[in-house]
C-alpha cells in the first residue's frame, strides 16, 4: 500500500515536467518523500483547483499591493462575458512577502498562480535567469504594440521572448506645497513653478536656496537627498547596468551627476534628512516638514493623499519636472506552470487592455503603460480635487511620453539602495562624500560578487 | 510502534522487588510449573524488553520527524554552501569547495556583523534572563490576579510583529519619536536612533528584552512549581529572609532550566533576526550595518543579493560558531559541576 | 505510599542535600496552587510595570485599528480610542477570509501542540530519566538541531512540498512542525530536577510497565512544564509566518498569511491592517488562559495514582 502510494506521487510528479538535474538531491528529496508519506500514511489528495472538466476553467491570479482589478469590477466584468472561467485571486500587500514566494515556487515551477504580477523592479530577474518560466506572449499572438515601447523593452528576455505585460507605470512630475512656496515668496500656480524649474535640476536647488532664505525655519526643501538622487539618475538613458547587462554604476554619468547633485542639496542644507517611506518619512509628510518632492510619479499622489490626510488637502500640487523619468509599475506574466495557458494569456492580455488601464485609472490612480490609454480623454483631462487646479493628467502624460528607455539589471535596486544609504551617512553622520563612496563601492562589491 | 508495551503485562509478582536496572531476571523466580514458568518468562522478558527499549521508542518519533523534514534541509544547506547557486535557480549550482567559507575571513560585513551580533547577544540576554528570573520569582507568590500577570507578561511574545513595528517606530522615531520628545521636555539632546551603533544596538536590545523576557519567566515559573513547598516553610521556620530562601532554595534548584534558558538564549541571540528586522524595515541592519546581525546578513544575502550558496556559508558558519559556544559552555559546566560535586 | 528507595539514584542538581530529599517526596501531596508567600504591594507594583509594558503594544494596535487610515497618519497619532474599532475588524475579517484562516490555523497550531507537547515529553523523560545506548550522543544531536538557522531551509523544504505535491495543503506547514528540539531539550532539563526518581522506581515496584509509568507518574509530574510547552508552541505555530506564506496561498491561508493580503493600495490601510492583527492576536489571549490555568498547582496532583 505504501508502495503503491509512493508510485503513484511520482508519476504524477513526473508529469509536471520538471528536470532534474542532480541525482543526490532527487535521492535526498525521495528519501524525504518516503519518510513523509510513511508519517502521513497516506498520499496527499490531488485536488487543486482548475482540474477542468468540462470547459470550466478556474484561473488564479497572484498579485501584491495596488493592482485594483478586483476593487474595479473587471474580474466581475470578465467572467460575466466568460461564463466558463472562474477567477480566484491571490493577493499579499507588500511585495517583499509577495516577491520571496513568487521565486521560491518559480525556483521549482510548482504551486505557481496562473498569472502572476511582476514588480519593475524584479523585472530583470525574471527576463534573465527565469525567463524560461514565463509564458511568450509573442507565442500566442498578443498585440504589445498599444504599450509604451520601453515597457515591453523591460518585459522582453535577451531571445526577444516577451514575458510581460505593461499594467501601470510611474511617471514623474514635481510635487510642492503651494503654501510654503507662497510664504517664500514664490509662484504657486502649477504652470509657473513648472518655468521656475523648466531649466533643469539646477535650477531646481536654485530655487530651494531661495526658498530657504524666505520659507519658515522649520520647514525642508525637499525630503532627502536619496529622493533627489532617484529623481536625478532616472532620467537618463543608462544608470546602472547597461545594454549588454554589465554593472557599470561606477562609470554612469547618470549616477555621477546624481550622486553630486543630492551632494550638493545635501551640503546646502536644503533637505529633511529623510529616508523614503520609512515612518518617519510618513509622519514628516503628514507634518509638512518639507516642501517639494522631487521625484513625484503618479502613484506618489495618492500616497501623498494618505498621509497628509485632510490637513494637506488643497495644499499640494504638481509641476512639471525638467527631467521627467519613470518610477515603479508593474508586469502581469503568464506562468509556464499554468494548466491553462491559452486562457490566462487571453485574460492577462484582456486585463491590460487600453480600455481597463484607462478604467484603473480612473478608479485606483495607476497610470497606464497603454500608449492608446494615455491618449483617452479621461487621462489627459485628469484632475483630482485633492490637488485643486493642477493638470494631472497632462503633467503626467507629457512626461510619460519623455520617458527614456533605460536599460534595467537585476541588481539595480540592490545598487540604488546601496548608493541611497551612502548619501544617508552623508547627509545624516556628516560622513565624508568620498569615504561614503568608497562605502558604497565596497558594500556593492561584496554584494554582488557570485 | 509502541505496541510492545501496550500489551505488557507487569513483572510477575512475588519475586525478588525488580529494579529499573539491572532488570530483575526470570530464572530467581521458584518454578511452579511449566505453563506458569512459561508466562512469567514471557512477563519477565517483555519486562526486559520495555526496560531496554522504551527509551529509544520515547525519543523515536522526535528523531523520524527530524529525519523527515529536518535533516534534509539541513544537509541541502551544507551541501549549497559548498556551490556558486542562485536563489532564483537553487536547482542549478556549480562546485566552488570551501570558497564560500574561505572568503568570510575577508568578508567585513561579515565581521561586523559577527561583533554586532556578540554585542547585542550579551546586552540583550543577560538583563533578559535576570529580569525573567526576578518576576518569575515575583509570580510565584501567592497573588491577586496571578492569571492576569501571567497572561500580560507574555503577551509580547505573541503580539504581532506589525502592531510592535508600528509602537517601537513610534518610540524611537529620531524626529516624532515620543522617547525623543521625553529626553527634549527634560533638557536633553535627541537621539538619531538608528543611525547611532551604540543607539541602535541598545534600541534593538530593548526589543528583544520586551519580547523574550515574559516567555523566559514563565519557564523559569513552571521550573520554580516544581520547587516542594516546605523546602521554603522550614527555611521560614529557620528565620531565612526571602532573599536568602531565593539564593538558597529557588535558585540551586532552577539549575537545569537556567541551563535550558541559557543555552536557548544564545541560541536565540545567534541567529537574532526577527527584531532588528522590525526595526530597520529591511535586512540591512542600519545604512552602515551598524546593527545588522548575523541572521540579517545571511537573510540579506540570500533573499535580497540571491546568492544561495554564500547565504548557505553563512548559515554553517553560524551553526559550526554555536557547536562552539556549546563546547565551551559545556567545559565550563563540566568543571563547574567537578568543583561542586554534582550533576548536570 | 512508600517511596522504596533501593537504590541512590543519580543526584538530581535540584535537590539541596539529603534532608530534603524525604521531604520531597512526603510533599508529594502537597501539590498547593500558587507559591509559598503572599505577594505585598511592591510585588504588585513591579508586576504592574511589566505587565503595562508588555500590553502596551498590544492595547496600542486595538487604538489604532479603532481610527481611520487619514487619522493615523495625521501630524499626531492617536492616544485614544476612536469609533472605527468594528469596522476596521470587519473589513478586516471579510478582506482577509479570516473565517476559514481562523479554522486551519486552529487545526494547524493544534495538531503541532499536541504532538509537540506529547513527543516532547516522551523523549524529554527518555533523556531525564531513563538509562540506554548513546543518551548523550542523542541528545547533543537534540541540541544541535536547534542551531541550524531557520530562514535558509525554506528553500530545500519547498523543493520537498514540491516533489509531494504539498504545495497550498495543510499538511505543508504542519508535518515540519510536528516535533521540537527545543521541546525536547525543555522538558529534559524540566523533568531531570521535578521527577524525582523514587517515584518512578516506586511505579516500577508496584508492576507498572512505561507506558503505565508514563502515563501515571511522568504526565502528572510534567503538567506544568507541558502547559508552559504548549502555550510556546501554540502561539510558534499560530505565529509562524515565513514558511506558511512561501507554502500556503490565500485561497487555504493560515492566519499569519491571511493578514498579508490586508490593507492593500499603494499606501496600505494601517487601521484596517491592526483591526487585522488584533483579530489574529486574540485566539492567543484566549490559549493563554487556558494553559496558564494548568501551570498553576503544583506537580503532583495524580502522582499517587500509579
Amino acid at each position: 500500500m505504501r508502495q503503491e502510494d509512493d508510485d503513484v506521487m511520482h508519476n504524477t510528479t513526473r508529469t509536471t515536467n520538471r528536470p532534474r538535474r542532480r541525482a543526490a538531491r532527487a535521492v535526498a528529496v525521495g528519501l524525504t518523500a518516503t519518510l513523509a508519506t510513511a508519517l502521513l500514511g497516506a498520499c496527499s489528495s490531488d485536488d487543486d483547483g482548475g482540474g477542468g472538466d468540462d470547459d470550466n476553467i478556474t484561473l488564479r491570479v497572484g498579485v501584491f499591493g495596488q493592482f485594483g482589478y478586483e476593487e474595479a469590477g473587471l474580474y466581475d466584468e470578465y467572467m460575466e462575458a466568460n461564463p466558463n472561467i472562474t477567477i480566484e485571486q491571490d493577493s499579499t500587500t507588500e511585495n517583499a512577502d509577495y516577491i520571496a514566494q513568487l521565486r521560491t515556487r518559480l525556483g521549482q515551477n510548482s504551486g505557481l498562480a496562473d498569472i502572476q504580477a511582476i514588480e519593475v523592479g524584479n523585472i530583470a530577474e525574471m527576463t534573465s535567469e527565469l525567463s524560461p518560466r514565463w509564458v511568450d506572449f509573442n507565442e500566442y499572438d498578443v498585440d504589445t504594440s498599444h504599450f509604451v515601447p520601453w515597457k515591453i523593452d523591460q518585459a522582453t528576455d535577451a531571445d526577444g521572448r516577451v514575458i510581460g505585460l505593461g499594467t501601470d507605470i510611474g511617471p514623474t512630475g514635481i510635487c510642492y506645497r503651494t503654501d510654503y512656496f507662497e510664504q517664500a515668496g514664490l509662484p504657486t500656480e502649477s504652470e509657473a513653478v513648472s518655468e521656475l524649474f523648466a531649466g533643469g535640476w539646477e535650477d531646481y536647488i536654485a530655487v530651494g536656496e531661495d526658498f530657504a532664505a524666505n520659507a519658515p525655519d522649520d520647514v525642508a526643501y525637499l525630503d532627502s537627498a536619496g529622493g533627489m538622487f532617484n529623481a536625478v539618475v532616472s532620467a537618463f538613458e543608462e544608470r546602472y547596468t547597461n545594454e549588454a547587462g554589465e554593472v557599470i554604476y561606477q562609470e554612469s554619468e547618470g549616477v555621477q551627476t546624481a550622486w553630486d547633485l543630492s551632494l550638493q542639496v545635501a551640503d546646502a542644507g536644503l533637505t529633511d534628512q529623510q529616508q523614503q517611506f520609512t515612518p518617519e518619512w510618513e509622519r514628516a509628510l503628514a507634518n509638512g516638514a518639507f516642501a517639494t518632492l522631487p521625484a513625484c510619479p503618479a502613484w506618489m499622489l495618492t500616497t501623498i493623499q494618505s498621509h497628509a490626510g485632510d490637513a494637506g488637502a488643497g495644499v499640494w500640487s504638481m509641476a512639471r519636472s525638467p527631467e521627467p523619468s519613470n518610477w515603479g509599475g508593474s508586469f502581469i506574466g503568464v506562468t509556464d506552470a499554468s494548466e491553462h495557458k491559452e486562457e490566462a494569456v487571453a485574460l492577462a492580455e484582456w486585463l491590460t487592455a487600453p480600455e481597463q488601464q484607462a478604467k484603473i485609472f480612473a478608479n485606483a490612480g495607476n497610470f497606464p503603460s497603454s500608449a492608446t490609454a494615455q491618449e483617452t480623454e479621461e487621462v489627459q483631462n485628469a484632475t483630482n480635487e485633492y490637488f485643486p487646479g493642477t493638470q494631472i493628467g497632462q503633467i503626467l502624460s507629457t512626461a510619460a511620453a519623455e520617458i527614456p528607455s533605460t536599460p534595467i539589471g537585476p541588481n539595480d535596486q540592490i545598487i540604488q539602495e546601496s548608493i541611497t544609504n551612502g548619501l544617508v551617512t552623508v547627509e545624516q553622520q556628516g560622513n565624508d562624500p568620498d569615504s561614503a563612496w568608497d562605502g558604497v563601492v565596497s558594500a556593492l562589491d561584496n554584494a554582488l560578487a557570485e | 510502534m509502541t505496541t510492545e508495551h501496550r500489551e505488557a503485562a507487569p513483572p510477575a509478582k512475588g519475586g525478588a522487588a525488580p529494579r529499573p536496572t539491572p532488570p530483575a531476571s526470570g530464572t530467581a523466580r521458584p518454578a511452579p510449573g511449566p505453563k506458569e514458568q512459561r508466562r512469567a518468562e514471557r512477563r519477565s522478558r517483555r519486562y526486559r524488553w520495555d526496560l531496554k527499549y522504551s527509551p529509544y521508542a520515547f525519543i523515536s518519533p522526535f528523531f523520524l520527524f527530524f529525519a523527515a523534514f529536518g535533516l534534509f534541509p539541513l544537509l541541502y544547506t551544507g551541501w549549497s554552501a559548498l556551490h556558486s547557486a542562485s536563489m532564483l535557480t537553487p536547482n542549478e549550482m556549480e562546485w566552488v569547495g570551501f570558497e564560500n567559507f574561505t572568503r568570510l575571513w575577508e568578508d567585513e560585513f561579515f565581521w561586523k556583523a559577527l561583533r554586532n551580533t556578540f554585542t547585542i547577544g550579551i546586552i540583550s540576554t543577560v538583563p533578559q534572563l535576570l529580569m525573567a528570573l526576578g518576576l518569575a520569582h515575583l509570580l510565584n507568590y501567592r497573588l491577586r490576579g496571578s492569571m492576569f500577570f501571567r497572561v500580560a507578561i507574555l503577551t509580547p511574545y505573541a503580539t504581532s510583529i506589525a502592531a510592535a513595528t508600528l509602537v517601537f517606530a513610534m518610540l524611537y522615531g529620531r524626529d516624532y519619536g515620543v522617547i525623543n520628545w521625553a529626553l527634549d521636555l527634560i533638557g536633553i539632546d535627541r537621539v538619531d536612533w538608528q543611525a547611532g551603533t551604540w543607539s541602535s544596538q541598545f534600541a534593538v536590545s530593548t526589543i528583544v528584552i520586551w519580547r523574550w523576557t515574559g516567555y523566559n519567566t514563565l519557564i523559569y515559573l513552571a521550573a520554580m512549581q516544581a520547587v516542594p513547598n516546605d523546602l521554603y516553610e522550614s527555611a521560614a521556620l529557620d528565620g531565612a529572609s526571602r532573599w536568602k530562601q531565593f539564593i538558597h532554595i529557588t535558585l540551586p534548584s532552577l539549575r537545569p532550566t537556567i541551563l535550558f534558558t541559557v543555552v536557548v538564549s544564545t541560541i536565540g541571540a545567534t541567529q537574532l533576526f526577527g527584531e532588528p528586522l522590525l526595526f530597520a524595515g529591511d535586512p540591512s541592519g542600519g545604512t552602515q550595518n551598524q546593527y545588522q546581525t548575523l541572521g540579517l546578513y545571511m537573510y540579506e544575502m540570500g533573499w535580497i543579493n540571491r546568492h544561495l550558496g554564500r547565504a548557505a556559508a553563512i548559515a554553517w558558519t553560524m551553526f559550526l560558531l554555536l557547536i562552539i559556544i556549546g563546547i565551551i559552555y559545556w567545559v565550563v559546566t563540566r568543571w563547574v559541576s567537578r568543583s561542586s560535586g554534582e550533576e548536570e | 505510599m512508600a517511596v522504596v528507595n533501593t537504590q541512590p539514584a543519580p543526584q538530581d542538581a535540584a535537590t539541596a542535600g539529603g534532608p530534603e530529599r524525604g521531604r520531597r517526596a512526603r510533599r508529594a501531596k502537597a501539590g498547593a496552587a500558587g507559591g509559598h508567600l503572599h505577594g505585598g504591594w511592591l510585588t504588585y507594583t513591579i508586576l504592574a510595570v511589566f505587565a503595562l509594558g508588555s500590553i502596551v503594544p498590544l492595547v496600542y494596535s486595538a487604538i489604532a485599528a479603532s481610527h481611520s487610515k487619514a487619522r493615523l497618519s495625521e501630524a499626531t497619532p492617536p492616544f485614544w480610542f476612536g469609533g472605527r474599532l468594528f469596522t476596521n475588524l470587519e473589513r478586516a475579517w471579510e478582506d482577509a477570509n479570516l473565517g476559514k484562516a481562523m479554522i486551519n490555523t486552529i487545526f494547524v497550531a493544534s495538531t503541532i501542540t499536541v504532538s509537540t507537547v506529547l513527543f516532547a515529553t516522551l523523549a524529554g523523560f527518555a533523556f531525564a530519566k531513563l538509562r540506554f545506548r548513546a543518551k548523550n550522543v542523542l541528545m547533543l544531536l537534540v541540541i544541535g538541531t536547534m542551531m541550524v538557522p531557520p530562514q535558509l531551509t525554506v528553500v530545500p523544504m519547498f523543493m520537498a512540498v514540491a516533489e509531494l505535491e504539498w504545495s497550498n495543503h495543510l499538511q505543508a506547514v504542519i508535518l515540519p512542525m510536528m516535533v521540537s528540539a527545543f521541546g525536547v531539550f525543555f522538558m529534559r532539563q524540566y523533568l531531570v530536577q521535578a521527577l524525582p526518581t523514587e517515584l518512578i522506581e516506586a511505579a516500577r515496584v508496584d508492576g507498572s510497565n512505561s507506558l503505565r509509568v508514563v502515563w501515571h507518574v511522568v504526565f502528572p509530574a510534567a503538567r506544568p512544564a507541558m502547559a508552559v510547552l504548549g502555550m510556546l508552541t501554540f502561539v510558534l505555530a499560530w505565529n509562524e509566518f515565513f514558511w506558511p506564506m512561501i507554502a500556503l496561498t490565500q485561497q487555504n491561508p493560515t492566519v499569519q498569511v491571511a493578514l498579508t493580503g490586508l490593507g492593500q493600495g499603494y499606501v496600505p490601510d494601517q487601521g484596517v491592517i491592526m483591526a487585522g492583527a488584533l483579530l489574529g492576536t486574540l485566539p492567543l489571549l484566549i490559549a493563554f488562559v487556558l494553559f496558564g490555568k494548568q501551570i498553576v498547582g503544583g506537580i503532583m496532583h495524580g502522582a499517587l495514582k500509579g
